[in-house]
């Protein structure tokens, strides 16, 4: 599984990440999670509100830190 | 003046701030901050922008729905060129990355609390008007390459998927509006206790509302956004408030009325330049040329500092000139200084007098 999260560094941005990896080993799910911060490769994805999530290509989360729960939820399904 | 003396005048700063604005003023604000990013589809807006077809349209969504965006000068960032990238004019892509910081209705409500209406209304007019001219000075600027890219990008507007809002987060955002005005229109004058009742009515209304329209999730989610927002924003608040404390114990007023008093045109573009190169988040810059004004700040160059200060900061030219292009952000940020210098200048001769 691939994880992208895309945001530019702010503090939203940060915590979404801790909360992917969190839920990630919860999970215990062997992803590949990967921080992208050029704002053209958010574009690609059609993304215009950050923080995101984006679940092998596809974009699950935009415009608000999910929770762990959230991602747990979501990663599973 | 001993250094003592100096730290003891931040401290009694803060603890004014502290008591006369935390519980009527942030309160309230931080609260709407949540509601604004929880109820209201920032992406729904920006969509809206970018799917408009002609110049004037899309010059007027964009400044128009910027007011809806409550952001700093950082997080719109990404948000602009999101528009930008995704085949939207560089005009309303940087119309957004102006006006969303610089004349939120979060910041104007609360510059409002703070200032008064006549500073907000200026406010918002100057903002307006500045929007349009930095769109129209990017428009042109960068012309042919709009052209060719316009070629390039086969632009297939997507319309928004969700809606705007829904009625009753309309009313719960006016509700929240109401209660952040209220206690310092209605007790403008009066002792702090009688603020305080209205602020409680005020709450009371917000809270019994939101628990009858609104899910349990939904207020979840609000709150958890209200609390981002403290968590980033009280900080620097505080800690520009303590600043602001100890420059005022620094700087004789004397100083203050020299250099940035009255309606000079010097006054105006120090003011602006200061807006212009440090970094205010949200609301922080009220607080700030309130405290700058009692000192002996002119109302012209205050105007000049509340645009600026939250719409440009140091790091902010660095993260538009790596997003957007250097070229771009050495016309974008000069633009706005001069204009912001101009619009401070004047209306302190003549509206702000």
């Amino acid at each position: 599984m691939r994880i992208e999260i895309l945001g530019m560094g702010c503090p939203k941005c940060q915590a979404t990440e801790q909360n992917v990896r969190k839920a990630v080993a919860e999970l215990g799910i062997d992803a590949e999670i990967r921080h992208v911060y050029d704002p053209k490769e958010f574009a690609k994805y059609g993304v215009l509100v950050t923080p995101a999530v984006v679940v092998d290509g596809q974009v699950k989360v935009s415009g608000h830190v999910p929770t762990v729960e959230e991602l747990k939820r979501l990663l599973r399904g | 003046m001993t250094w003592w003396q100096i730290l003891l005048s931040g401290f009694e700063a803060l603890r004014e701030y502290i008591a006369l604005h935390v519980l009527t003023c942030l309160v309230p604000a931080f609260l709407l901050a949540g509601a604004m990013v929880t109820f209201i589809s920032r992406e729904a807006i920006v969509r809206y922008m970018g799917a408009a077809t002609s110049k004037l349209r899309a010059f007027a969504l964009a400044a128009g729905g910027s007011f809806f965006v409550a952001a700093c000068s950082c997080t719109v960032i990404p948000v602009a060129s999101g528009l930008y990238f995704g085949g939207a004019g560089v005009g309303p892509a940087f119309i957004l990355l102006w006006v969303a910081p610089a004349a939120n209705i979060l910041a104007l409500v609360y510059t409002g609390a703070i200032l008064g209406s006549k500073m907000v209304f200026t406010r918002v007019v100057a903002a307006l008007l500045m929007a349009f001219l930095v769109g129209g000075v990017m428009a042109l600027v960068f012309r042919k390459e709009e052209r060719a890219r316009a070629k390039a990008v086969a632009t297939n507007p997507v319309l928004p998927r969700e809606r705007l809002m829904a009625k009753s987060d309309m009313f719960l955002l006016l509700l929240l509006v109401v209660a952040l005005l209220a206690p310092n229109y209605i007790v403008q004058r009066g002792p702090y206790w009688q603020k305080v009742i209205v602020w409680a009515i005020g709450m009371a209304l917000v809270f019994g509302y939101a628990f009858w329209a609104k899910t349990k999730e939904e207020i979840r989610r609000w709150m958890r956004e209200t609390w981002w927002f403290v968590r980033l924003i009280f900080p620097l608040l505080l800690g520009g408030v303590f600043v602001v404390g100890i420059i005022g114990a620094l700087l004789p007023e004397a100083w203050v009325t020299e250099w940035l008093g009255g309606s000079s045109l010097r006054s105006s573009f120090l003011a602006t330049l200061i807006g212009a190169v440090s970094y205010f988040a949200t609301m922080t810059e009220a607080p700030f040329v309130h405290r700058l004004m009692v000192l002996g700040m002119g109302a012209g160059p205050a105007l000049a500092l509340l645009l600026t200060g939250p719409g440009l900061s140091l790091p902010n030219w660095l993260a538009i000139a790596r997003v957007f292009g250097v070229k771009k952000a050495l016309v974008y940020v000069p633009t706005l200084i001069v204009l912001g210098t101009l619009i401070g200048w004047i209306a302190g001769l003549t509206v702000l007098r």
